[in-house]
């Protein structure tokens, strides 16, 4: 994880730390109140939650020769039973998004510069966080509400290693890790599967608000931890966009993942993603649409939830979800350390099957092909103003010194 | 621009896969004699005993797949006589009678995997005899395969994995129906065991990418014996994924050579299955190996019923329909036309498919099949039930 701008004023692109923190803590939660309509077989659902309570720390004793990040995530404790977020899919939740593990990241990086202020150099990276893949994590970007293609754009929680090297504007990261998914919060990396799984992400920065990636994985068996389930190719693609006065930010996504049987490719799932999110004063306000496939499996009697692992390589049905949200939020406090940020963001999800015949027809499970959810709610967060996540050691883009402000964001 | 180039490239790739199912090789049909159609739950696996088929349900259509219907099919179009509803199930994956017909097992998944024990006293209206229910059984039975073994009933269950819970077979006494007892369990297949086949005290498991295991549980000569099952052999078939067995018993030679083992590979229901039928030659219990297959593209198989007297097997593929397929005499040696590169015989190219149905309805997605009063079963997933006839 990068962690490193928890507390910087001046934090840098990608939550780059300033070279003066030994010891960097931050700390969030969001709490939630979400009215879906319909959540399920015609019903409407309002329910609250105390989401993304996570606290972070960030050791770096001698300015990235050796760093450690951490974050906890107590997901487990607030929303066990998932938080309502139609659509979204993953680990044995549905319409649900599931908790994180409570050891969400914990990574051991070294960074060799290539000269005191140069951008260009070397990592190392070892720990628990996430693959060199596709986009930033959705904890870190301006919705509270998560986009439903967290499973298709990144790789996160697994047992990693990752050598990144950085020329100039060109990253290049590859990583290997453990192909299994999390199967509940305190679940952990199947020893038996480290390294079974790669990875390989290309960034270009082409100027310092910019950046523009393509990744690449190859994902054994996710969701059978045993192995042995279908295995998963992925694909990335984005654009990111943040002005130089942090008050504007876009991101532009294409990703797709194809699911393999041996050699055989049975299903892709395919997303195209594009969100805004813009600054004025103490207001924010943010704009997403998405436009996700999502494999429609089978529901246990808790139907919000399916089987971990499935039974076997079926699938009832696909669907495409287009979601467009809304967001807006208000800054109640003018310190960069401390956040207060109370904030709306309505939704509206159209859904249709992709495969026809198709085993799950939307408008018969949800009573409707359009769903709208509504969520009210505030954050509060301390030193966590600027954090990216999903970068380690180089691949953290950085501006030669002088310092770059860019990619602050504050609020998100 | 080469990017762009690119991502249009990969946005095209993204566009879906064509499933075109290979039609009939022959002109042969499995006439429709009627239909009972279940429009509210996916229908599960068929069992046909006398005058009643058993349908299970699976996953959510409307409902849970928490029913079992109950059909007269004594008439042309079967008729719902009754349902069970099963608490604490979200499917209902298999379902058999007693060879002795006097009781109709259930198994229940997920989660709280069961087996439900009913009494057939009377066949229309089966009465609740128990529940069967451990930790060994959670998280869902898949299959409850229910065979006599040396004179004793036994059930025996292919249980789901879970997290930090490898599938396993867990094996049941049912010589006192109120009273299951376990007599075994073991972990076993990669990642599942789906399905079991007794006969002649021989246990044949399907243990997916593991392929088949053959164990001696009393019929063997190893000293085997259902509460310490001896293994004989294995052998992984091409692809993997076993999933069903069938060993047939040839009554015209007492030939014993074949096992017939289904591949489930992956599928959309309603749209999409694949898998092959795998054919052992299990002449040598302790040395197996696979002779031939039978392959439809678009299409895959899924459980499967022999009738051994003609030597034609009747299998569900899903979305192509039923498939009877000759498998009567050496099914090991074939022209080099229909030899595959790796020296199988391909029993489509063999000219051994004899008919499909049922016809003039589409989509089908034919979860099982079973023979019986000499009519063929199917049962459908997004129709119920067929009854059709069998092969000329």
């Amino acid at each position: 994880m990068t962690l490193a701008s928890l507390a910087a004023r001046d934090a840098c692109a990608q939550a780059h730390s300033s070279n003066n923190d030994f010891l960097q803590l931050g700390a969030q939660a969001i709490g939630v109140v979400t009215r879906v309509s319909p959540a399920i077989h015609s019903e409407n659902l309002t329910e609250g939650y105390l989401t993304q309570p996570v606290v972070m720390a960030h050791i770096d004793p001698w300015r990235g020769l050796l760093t450690l990040s951490g974050m906890l995530d107590f997901e487990g404790a607030t929303i066990e039973r998932g938080e309502l977020n139609a659509g979204i899919y993953g680990e044995g939740y549905i319409d649900r998004r599931h908790p994180h593990t409570y050891l969400h990241e914990l990574v051991l990086s070294s960074t060799k510069r290539f000269g005191s202020n140069a951008v260009s150099g070397v990592s190392a990276t070892l720990g628990k966080g996430f693959a060199p893949f596709g986009t930033d994590d959705p904890m870190s970007r301006p919705f509270e509400k998560y986009p439903i293609n967290h499973h298709l754009s990144q790789i996160p929680e697994r047992v990693i290693g990752v050598g990144a090297l950085r020329a100039g504007g060109w990253i290049f990261e590859l990583g290997a890790f453990n192909g299994d998914e999390p199967t509940g919060p305190g679940d952990t990396p199947n020893a038996d599967r480290y390294w079974d799984s790669w990875s390989g992400r290309v960034t270009f920065i082409p100027w310092p608000q910019g950046e523009i990636q393509t990744s690449y994985a190859r994902v054994k068996s996710p969701e059978n931890p045993a192995g042995g389930g279908a295995d998963q190719r992925k694909q990335s693609a984005s654009v990111r966009l943040e002005d130089a006065q942090h008050s504007g930010y876009a991101l532009f996504e294409w990703s797709k993942t194809g699911e393999y049987a041996g050699g055989t490719q049975s299903f892709t799932f395919t997303s195209l993603l594009a969100e805004t999110w813009a600054r004025y004063d103490r207001l924010s306000g943010a704009l997403r649409i998405e436009h996700t496939e999502r494999p429609d499996e089978q529901r246990t009697t808790d139907e919000f939830r399916t089987s971990v692992p499935p039974t076997d390589l079926s699938i009832a049905g696909r669907s495409r979800w287009t979601i467009v949200t809304a967001r807006v939020a208000a800054s109640l406090l003018n310190k960069p350390e401390l956040v207060l940020e109370p904030f709306v963001e309505i939704a509206h999800a159209r859904v249709s099957p992709t495969l026809r015949p198709s085993g799950f027809d939307p408008r018969q499970f949800y009573g409707s092909s359009r769903i709208w959810s509504v969520s009210i709610g505030a954050k509060l967060a301390f030193s966590m103003a600027h954090m990216r996540m999903g970068r380690y050691g180089v691949a953290v883009s950085r501006k030669p010194a002088g310092g770059m402000g860019g990619m602050h964001m504050e609020g998100m | 621009m080469r990017k762009l180039l690119h991502l249009s490239a990969l946005l095209a790739l993204a566009c879906g896969v064509e499933h075109t199912v290979t039609p009939p090789a022959s002109p042969g049909t499995l006439a429709t004699v009627g239909n009972g159609a279940v429009s509210e739950r996916y229908t599960g696996e068929i069992n046909v005993r006398g005058n009643y088929a058993y349908t299970t349900t699976w996953g959510f259509l409307e409902a849970l797949g928490n029913a079992v219907k109950i059909w007269n099919v004594s008439g042309n179009t079967p008729l719902l006589a009754d349902s069970l509803i099963v608490d604490f199930a979200s499917t209902l994956g298999d379902v058999q009678v007693s060879d002795d017909g006097q009781l109709l097992i259930v198994a229940t998944e997920r989660s709280g995997g069961s087996i439900m024990l009913y009494s057939l006293a009377n066949p229309a209206k089966p009465q609740l005899i128990t529940r069967y229910t451990t930790a060994l059984t959670d998280p869902g039975v898949h299959t409850a395969e229910v065979q006599r073994v040396n004179g004793k009933l036994y059930a025996f269950l292919s249980i789901d994995p879970a997290n930090g819970s490898p599938a396993r077979l867990v094996i049941v006494d049912l010589s006192t129906p109120s009273s299951p007892q376990q007599v075994f369990t073991a972990v076993m297949g990669s990642p599942y065991v789906h399905d079991v086949y007794v006969r002649d005290g021989i246990l044949i498991t399907a243990l997916w990418n593991d392929g088949i295991a053959i164990w001696d549980i009393g019929g063997g000569a190893r000293g085997g014996t259902v509460a310490n099952p001896v293994r004989l052999g294995g052998f992984s078939t091409v692809g993997g994924k076993a999933h069903n067995v069938w060993w047939f018993h040839n009554p015209a030679t007492g030939e014993r050579r074949y096992a017939f083992v289904g591949e489930e590979g992956a599928g959309a229901i309603g749209f999409s299955s694949s898998g092959d039928i795998h054919i052992v030659d299990v002449s040598d219990l302790t040395a197996p190996r696979e002779v031939a297959f039978y392959h439809l593209d678009g299409a895959g198989t899924h459980n499967f019923f022999l009738d051994e007297t003609r030597g034609i097997l009747y299998a569900a593929y899903y979305n192509a329909g039923v498939r009877a397929i000759d498998v009567s005499g050496d099914l090991s040696s074939c022209a080099a036309e229909a030899r595959n590169f790796d020296l199988r015989c391909d029993l489509g190219k063999m000219g051994r498919e004899l008919a499909s149905g049922p016809v003039g309805v589409s989509p089908v997605y034919i979860w099982g099949v079973q023979l019986a009063g000499g009519h063929v079963y199917a049962s459908d997933m997004l129709h119920g039930i067929w009854k059709l006839d069998p092969v000329p």
